[in-house]
């Protein structure tokens, strides 16, 4: 795991376990997270909404110690929850009330003054552009529309701390592109820090500059986005025409690492000459290379090829389960 | 069309004739009227900071009160109630005082004491322990209805719309949610059954002009048929609630209410009449209220088992539903799985 210098630490945990009985949901994560933003990454079952409950100091912690902002997540949590800004996956939003009285309600529970919750909800209702939509019922909402009022409900009162649940579900391309500007200007002119989790690994690398990724309840990945990418094998991209199996054989017969998608191929750069094989490897197979160019790895990669690496998609029954539920047996 | 043709600020634009009459080397153009443009607006999106004190534990949980009940007088802003339910719950307040209307009349037209009205709607110990505990109308009609309406939606829609999320990320614990939603329930029962028994003794002695006399009198049984409300505007919310707690949808709450209400009746009274035993009265919320609001009015008590029996079954019911309510507050996400 990279080690990421530790200027001014947002986020902090120590050998932090997580039990639900036997089952194991996060195991001795050591965590240091700097201001700026930070995507969360795993697949299903991995412990990232664990790890959010833990961070909000929502369940109590099986061992091990965290501080967010300074302030311990065992004993902490109403503290912790008042300066983070939570924006849930799923709707939590009541859809007989207006965005403005939803958006102002959310702030009257942390405990705005209701005439500051409501100047402040026009405030950011704007900024996440419901300003002409405010006094609709969210019932009327369309999903971009309800994602926005989520994010205004989670900003009102200006947190330290924004945490974005798969921000850009259900969106179409142009409400995305919004939601993601807006996660971008949260973190670069308020100075924000966000945590965003998400299975869109381009919506991630657009907004956030480093990833936690979490596997098993543990922390595989802590690192920048390019110095992640930098890690990822250089590789050449053809597109052919008319042959790709054979085309595949002819350059696995000649020892190169070979990723294929339909006509598209990508080759493992070994040495200089890996070009001229490709097309002499071309001219062998009979087919044509329509498009050959150098292929920039993008988060997707990196998230396949560590996943890959480690063996497993997603967490099964058995990684669940401790010696306790297996009678000592390795499950293995 | 060139830029330098489009008038934005609206009014006349000049437009490329089609045909002109001269030979074609020069440029003709007509004068038209033109719509004025809309140019519409340029969003830009600035981060506004926010730098404003945050309120103590009592702020928030005030905030959750004021939201359930100042929505039954304004929607506006607060927790929507249907405008039906809100014309109910006037109909029954209105129902519930109409006692303070017949002793009203009776002062004006000088009813003599102890007269039909002074029977029927004085203060004595039945229509006290009536007010609060009488069967029809209103643990027939007011009382169940009431708070059928009140509690259907009251947890259940925070589970159906996932809106918990917006209590439990934030600094509201599940003690504070749980307690503000039952203060909310039990200050509207109380509104209607407490303030309309109380309205009622108060306005009986201005009324009828009873001395210090009458009030040292009847004071003891207006604290019984008080503590009695109390008692029952508790149990109505505690079941209500629980109810509310285990669903998704506000129907469902306010009809299992209502059946446990009148079901639990109905299949006593049955028993009763047909093996003359009137023990199953103590699965039922009314009964064992009834039961209890009789022997502290010292009213004859209408039912052969003991009144222990009543007491503890009353306390089990309040128990019982406490439990599945906090047990369901607390299986209730912030993230859902």
């Amino acid at each position: 795991m990279n080690e990421i210098s530790s200027n001014k630490l947002v986020i902090e945990t120590v050998d932090l376990v997580k039990m639900y009985g036997p089952h194991v949901a996060l195991e001795g994560l050591n965590l240091k997270l700097e201001s700026g933003a930070i995507g969360i990454l795993g697949p299903n079952g991995a412990g990232k909404s664990t790890f959010f409950k833990c961070i909000l100091g929502l369940i109590t912690t099986t061992s091990g110690q965290g501080k967010v902002l300074g302030y311990d997540i065992k004993t902490q949590g109403d503290i912790i929850r008042s300066r983070i800004g939570y924006m849930p996956e799923y709707d939590s939003l009541d859809p007989e009330l207006a965005a403005l009285d939803q958006v102002r309600y959310s702030g009257e529970l942390i405990g705005m003054n209701p005439a500051h919750a409501t100047q402040r909800a026009h405030e950011v209702l704007e900024y996440v552009g419901l300003k002409d939509q405010r006094y609709r019922k969210i019932g009327t909402f369309s999903t971009g529309m309800k994602q926005a009022a989520k994010l205004a409900c989670a900003l009102i009162h200006d947190p330290e701390i924004l945490i974005c649940d798969e921000p850009t579900n259900g969106l179409d391309q142009r409400s995305r592109e919004f939601m993601l500007q807006t996660l971008r200007n949260t973190v670069q002119q308020g100075n924000r820090t966000v945590l965003m989790s998400g299975h869109v690994m381009d919506d991630i690398q657009e907004v956030c500059d480093s990833i936690v990724m979490i596997h098993k309840g543990k922390i595989v990945v802590h690192s920048r986005i390019e110095e992640l990418a930098s890690q990822v094998d250089e590789e050449i991209e053809i597109s052919v025409w008319g042959g790709s199996s054979r085309m595949q054989e002819s350059l696995e017969s000649r020892g190169l690492s070979v990723r294929r998608l339909g006509r598209l191929i990508r080759v493992k750069v070994e040495s200089e000459d890996t070009i001229s094989v490709i097309l002499k490897c071309a001219v062998e197979s009979g087919v044509q290379v329509r498009k050959m160019g150098e292929y920039e790895p993008d988060l997707e990669d990196i998230f396949l090829l560590i996943m890959d690496k480690l063996g497993a998609e997603v967490k099964t029954t058995s990684d669940l389960m401790t010696s306790e539920h297996t009678g000592g047996v390795n499950n293995e | 069309m060139s830029e330098d043709l489009i008038d934005l600020d609206g009014g006349q634009t000049r437009m490329e004739a089609a045909y002109g009459s001269d030979d074609g080397d020069e440029d003709l153009f007509a004068i038209t009227a033109k719509r004025e443009a809309s140019v519409g607006a340029i969003f830009e999106q600035n981060y506004r900071p926010w730098d404003g004190d945050f309120g103590p534990r009592w702020v928030r949980n005030y905030a959750i009160f004021r939201h359930h009940v100042f929505g039954l007088f304004s929607s506006k802003g607060h927790r929507n109630y249907n405008p039906f339910i809100r014309l109910t719950i006037l109909v029954i307040f209105i129902g519930a005082i109409s006692p303070i209307a017949m002793l009203f009349f009776s002062s004006l037209f000088g009813a003599e004491p102890d007269g039909f009205i002074d029977k029927m709607w004085g203060v004595n110990r039945s229509n006290l322990w009536g007010q609060v505990l009488g069967y029809f109308p209103r643990n027939l009609c007011y009382w169940p209805l009431l708070t059928a309406l009140v509690v259907g939606g009251m947890i259940s829609d925070d589970r159906r719309n996932g809106t918990s999320a917006i209590y439990f990320s934030r600094p509201v614990t599940r003690v504070d949610y749980t307690m503000m939603k039952y203060l909310s329930v039990a200050v509207v029962l109380g509104f209607v059954i407490i303030f309309s028994y109380m309205l009622y003794y108060t306005l009986a002695i201005v009324f009828k002009g009873e001395g210090w006399g009458f009030l040292i009198d009847t004071l003891p049984m207006f604290l019984a048929g008080l503590l009695c409300s109390i008692l029952l505007v508790i149990t109505y919310t505690s079941i209500g609630l629980a109810l509310s707690s285990i669903s998704q949808s506000r129907f469902f709450s306010a009809i299992a209410f209502l059946s446990i209400i009148y079901g639990t009746k109905l299949v006593a009274l049955l028993i009763d009449l047909q093996f003359e035993t009137s023990i199953l009265y103590i699965l039922s919320p009314y009964d064992c209220l009834a039961h209890f609001g009789q022997w502290m009015l010292g009213l004859e008590l209408n039912y052969s088992h003991s009144l222990s029996l009543s007491v503890v079954s009353l306390i089990l019911m309040n128990l019982v539903s406490i439990l599945v309510l906090v047990s369901r507050v607390s299986s209730l996400e912030v993230t859902r799985e």
